[in-house]
């Protein structure tokens, strides 16, 4: 059984625990045994990168260090922490004088970072260590007749050279597991743009504009709904269709993939979380599960 | 065809107004500024570009080029890109824009200019070791619960403690107001 140490990030505890929980329960189903990472930090995605990258090396560093105490792999489930682990890493492998800066800090906590373990983004996972024919394979009520739009994620799938999870340009991962559990994946317009999430510091109303953008192209190619793989992602496409401009009746259902994979795979909806979501889900569902 | 057939006729008499692309060049991630051709892709992908007039990262690469320190530094324009990377996947001479605008921050903080959000948020997670401890309420808690989940989210606030005094000194991040 492959076993991973789950660094969930800041957000998805708070915010999304519903993504949390059917990571936990669609992982577990397919015989991927989670532990949960204790006693972490921010990854310093955004913020302090931006103002320090030294600091922000320490503090990506010093998750990668835990996870060598764990003697696991990562699994990170949000864009901006894999994106964020993934780079620090990078950096420490190539910067030696980085890596004895960051290593003095967490010397007194007897943590140490080597290189030795890997980080994996969710989607990484399900195409790389459980694959495709074991999913398929694993499939209980498949969907029929619903169409889905995967929405990917910018720092999941960006940089290739460092985050190497799939094609940045023209990426498959959601939409080959959209197809193996019976839905038919659409194609849309900026599939690969952004979602605006990263701006909402800077400016709520320009990245409302940036993800209405999306829902729109979306919305266009007629889809009943949209797969997320980033906690951020999820959240801000969800939260777009709150504002001005959407109506009631207009919003387009966001899941994340392992609640939309979860029903498939025969999971109750209690424990992916369902009832957690903005825009209920139940048309997408109510040909595999009762809701 | 001779080695100096490109060359100009006349020299062009232009000197950048100071060494900053030099300075961004220097740094990690930096490098690449030297092959920007200023072709405009980036622009033309770029999702905040698309919405709003005051963007634009091909014309910011520019002002950088053609040695705008001041102007680049104290602007709030660096801080509005994404990091979404579109761009570079587009551009064809390896610009990571992404990059050079994580060295122009790095640079503006060192400087002072750091915009209020960024500024308040990383003394916040200085202080609580990660980013929502205010928002996490027994309602938050209650939610995990119910789903299963550990409700104590065990983060460490010691760390950010020794990268504080180590990266920012004792008093919190200080940045000046952007224009
Ligand atoms: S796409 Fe690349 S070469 Fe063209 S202007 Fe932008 S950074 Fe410069
Ligand atoms: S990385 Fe920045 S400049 Fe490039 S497309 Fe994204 S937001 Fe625009």
């Amino acid at each position: 059984m492959k076993e991973f140490v789950l660094y969930t990030g800041c957000t998805a505890p708070v915010r999304l625990p519903a993504y949390e929980a059917a990571v936990k329960a669609v992982l577990d189903k397919m015989g991927i045994k989670l532990i949960d990472m204790k006693g972490a930090n921010c990854c310093g995605a955004q913020y302090v990168e931006s103002v320090n990258r030294h600091a922000f090396a320490a503090m990506s560093g010093r998750i990668l260090a835990l996870s060598e105490k764990y003697g696991h792999d990562i699994l990170a489930i949000c864009g901006a922490c894999s994106g964020s682990l993934k780079w620090v890493k990078h950096e420490l492998d190539e910067d030696w004088k980085l890596r004895d800066e960051v290593n003095a800090l967490l010397a007194d906590e007897g943590l140490e970072y080597t290189g030795k373990t890997q980080v994996k983004h969710l989607l990484q996972i399900f195409h790389e260590d459980i694959g495709y024919d074991a999913i398929k394979a694993a499939i209980v009520k498949p969907y029929s007749g619903i169409r889905l739009a995967a929405h990917y994620g910018c720092h999941v799938t960006r940089p290739y050279d460092i985050v190497r999870v799939d094609d940045p340009e023209n990426p498959t991962i959601i939409d080959r597991l959209i197809e193996i559990a019976g839905g038919t994946p659409v194609d849309y317009t900026g599939k690969t743009r952004c979602c605006g999430g990263p701006m909402l510091a800077m400016d709520q109303s320009l990245a409302v504009k940036i993800g209405l953008d999306k829902i729109r192209n979306i919305r266009n190619e007629k889809a009943d709904g949209i797969v997320t793989a980033c906690v951020f992602c999820d959240i801000q496409l969800t939260q777009v269709q709150f504002g001005e401009g959407v109506g009631e009746k207009e919003r387009i259902p966001v899941l994340t993939l392992p609640q939309f994979l979860g029903p498939a795979l025969g999971i109750s909806p209690a424990k992916l979380g369902i009832s957690f979501n903005k825009i209920s889900p139940s048309k997408i569902l109510a040909g595999v599960m009762e809701v | 065809m001779s080695e100096t057939a490109h060359e100009p006729r006349n020299k062009i008499a232009h000197e950048p107004k100071s060494t900053f692309s030099q300075e961004i060049a220097a740094q990690p991630g930096g490098e690449y500024i030297r092959k920007c051709i200023q072709c405009g892709l980036c622009t033309a992908s770029c999702m905040v570009a698309n919405y709003t007039d005051k963007y634009r990262p091909r014309k910011m690469v520019q002002k950088i080029l053609i040695g705008e320190r001041e102007e680049v530094l104290s602007s709030e324009l660096p801080w509005l890109c994404m990091t979404c990377r579109l761009c570079e996947e587009r551009c064809q001479e390896g610009v990571s824009l992404a990059e050079i605008f994580h060295v122009v921050r790095d640079i503006a903080a060192r400087e002072g200019h750091i915009p209020k959000v960024f500024k308040d948020t990383v003394n916040l997670v200085m202080k609580d070791g990660w980013l929502l401890k205010g928002s996490y309420t027994d309602f938050e808690q209650d939610d995990r619960t119910s789903l299963g989940l550990d409700p104590d989210l065990n983060w460490n606030e010691e760390f950010m403690k020794k990268v504080k005094a180590r990266y920012f000194g004792k008093e919190p991040v200080e940045g000046g107001e952007q224009e």
